[in-house]
């Protein structure tokens, strides 16, 4: 097992046990739920094969489903937003970038690229979960109001560990 | 056929996001809401599993309120104990020399795994088949109502919480006796709303909400909450009135599941009228 695939690894289980242990008992006002385990997807290298990030979507989808007892919500989003990753990737990335693997953190990216990217692609995740998760139309605002100060925490939580756990560039210290 | 292979090629991660993405969906539609396929069962006996040891660390924290709850949990029970017997027989003499029969039987269990935030929610339970518990039995705590059991597996079980918008027990007015129906709109875990009772009759806030016991699910007098505010619906003539629950999901860790000896008999009774 060379070091990339075990640092992957390690963040799977620490992503995983930080959403499942921690934020899935947050209640802040029914309003905020954070969902970072998005950001395993986010964080994989630029040069991660489109299979592989299909297959770790799922499976980490799946991981997250099987502890909140509700199977399917997360791998089908998890899996989608994997699915469209690799467009924001190529948008935000040059192409001599794609070559190599480069994470995408705010030391890689700086701030003003880091943001947008993660902003849209959890905005996008959030959207779809709460929608299929109530699956009506009828309480529309409720779930619209859900879905942004969701988002906000995710995001604010992001940049947070980001900060905190990748700041060496190009390598991600645990 | 060598184009065929490279249009395969090409877009073959296009076929296998359709494949993950189908499944997953596939399982959505499985498990939306009875939850009952073999994949729950044994996700739910795995997770549970792991839950439990997980949970065991943090019930500590509340292990003093819980306490408290029990104790006067029992001291209620002591001053109340034929109330979950109904009078079977009305002749003086017989062949058992008991008057009563048992109706409603308890299961303690502990909570292992809640939600609290989704739009629908559901508890897992340390109880499984193993211990008797089947689909559809109702769950109390001490202080009040839960939920409904959907889902079991031999060691846990799955339970459809008040919060959830597919729950929809009868409940009354303990001063009136008038009866209506509680739902959840979402939201806030200590604010209930119940519906269909008429405005004819007044309504005094902090009156107490209790089960009705004409659903077969829940015995009667289950504390729910007590009425915080409502108002009359001019056009149909009822009342929306919004109560605060008597528990305080976030905290709950004791519950009972409650088993209704007669269930089968009152079931049969209804399924006739409806064959006719």
């Amino acid at each position: 097992m060379n070091r990339k695939t075990l640092i992957g690894f390690i963040h799977f289980i620490l992503i995983a046990a930080f959403q499942i242990f921690i934020l899935n008992g947050v209640e802040i006002f029914g309003y905020f739920n954070p969902m970072i385990y998005i950001w395993f997807i986010l964080m994989l290298p630029t040069n991660t094969p489109k299979w592989l990030l299909l297959v770790l979507s799922f499976v980490m989808g799946f991981t997250i489903d099987i502890f909140a007892g509700q199977l399917g919500f997360h791998a089908a989003v998890l899996t989608l937003i994997g699915f469209i990753r690799p467009i924001f990737i190529k948008f935000f990335f040059s192409a001599k970038d794609l070559e190599t693997s480069l994470r995408p953190s705010i030391s890689e990216m700086g701030l003003n690229a880091f943001l947008p990217y993660i902003a849209i692609l959890v905005f996008i995740h959030h959207f779809l979960y709460f929608t299929i998760e109530i699956f009506s139309l009828s309480e529309f605002f409720y779930t619209f109001l859900r879905i942004i100060c969701s988002s906000i925490a995710t995001i604010l939580i992001i940049l947070l560990f980001d900060y905190l756990f990748i700041r060496q560039k190009g390598k991600s210290t645990y | 056929m060598h184009n065929l292979i490279r249009f395969l090629k090409r877009y073959s991660y296009i076929f296998l996001f359709l494949f993950l993405e189908g499944y997953a969906i596939y399982i959505i539609a499985q498990n939306s809401y009875f939850q009952s396929s073999a994949i729950t069962s044994f996700a739910n006996e795995v997770a549970g599993r792991i839950n439990s040891k997980t949970y065991s660390i943090f019930h500590y924290f509340n292990l003093a309120s819980s306490n408290e709850a029990l104790v006067k949990e029992n001291a209620r029970l002591k001053a109340q104990i034929a109330n979950s017997y109904v009078k079977y027989q009305h002749k003086t003499f017989q062949y058992q020399d008991t008057i009563y029969k048992q109706q409603f039987e308890y299961i303690d269990a502990k909570v292992i795994q809640k939600t609290i935030t989704k739009r629908n929610n559901y508890f897992m339970l340390n109880k499984g088949k193993m211990h008797g518990v089947t689909n559809s039995m109702a769950v109390i705590s001490p202080t009040g109502i839960v939920g409904v059991v959907v889902n079991v597996s031999n060691n846990f079980s799955l339970v459809m919480s008040v919060l959830h918008q597919d729950s929809r027990p009868n409940v009354k007015n303990s001063r009136t006796k008038i009866s209506g129906t509680l739902i959840w709109e979402g939201g806030n875990y200590s604010k209930g709303t119940i519906i269909d009772i008429p405005s004819s009759i007044p309504l005094k806030i902090g009156d107490t909400i209790i089960t009705s016991g004409f659903s077969q699910d829940f015995p009667e007098g289950i504390l729910v909450g007590t009425i915080k505010q409502y108002d009359k619906d001019k056009g149909t003539g009822f009342y929306n009135v919004d109560i605060k629950f008597s528990v305080d999901y976030n905290k709950l860790e004791y519950v009972y599941i409650v088993k209704n000896f007669f269930k089968e008999e009152q079931k049969q009774l209804t399924k006739d009228i409806k064959n006719e």
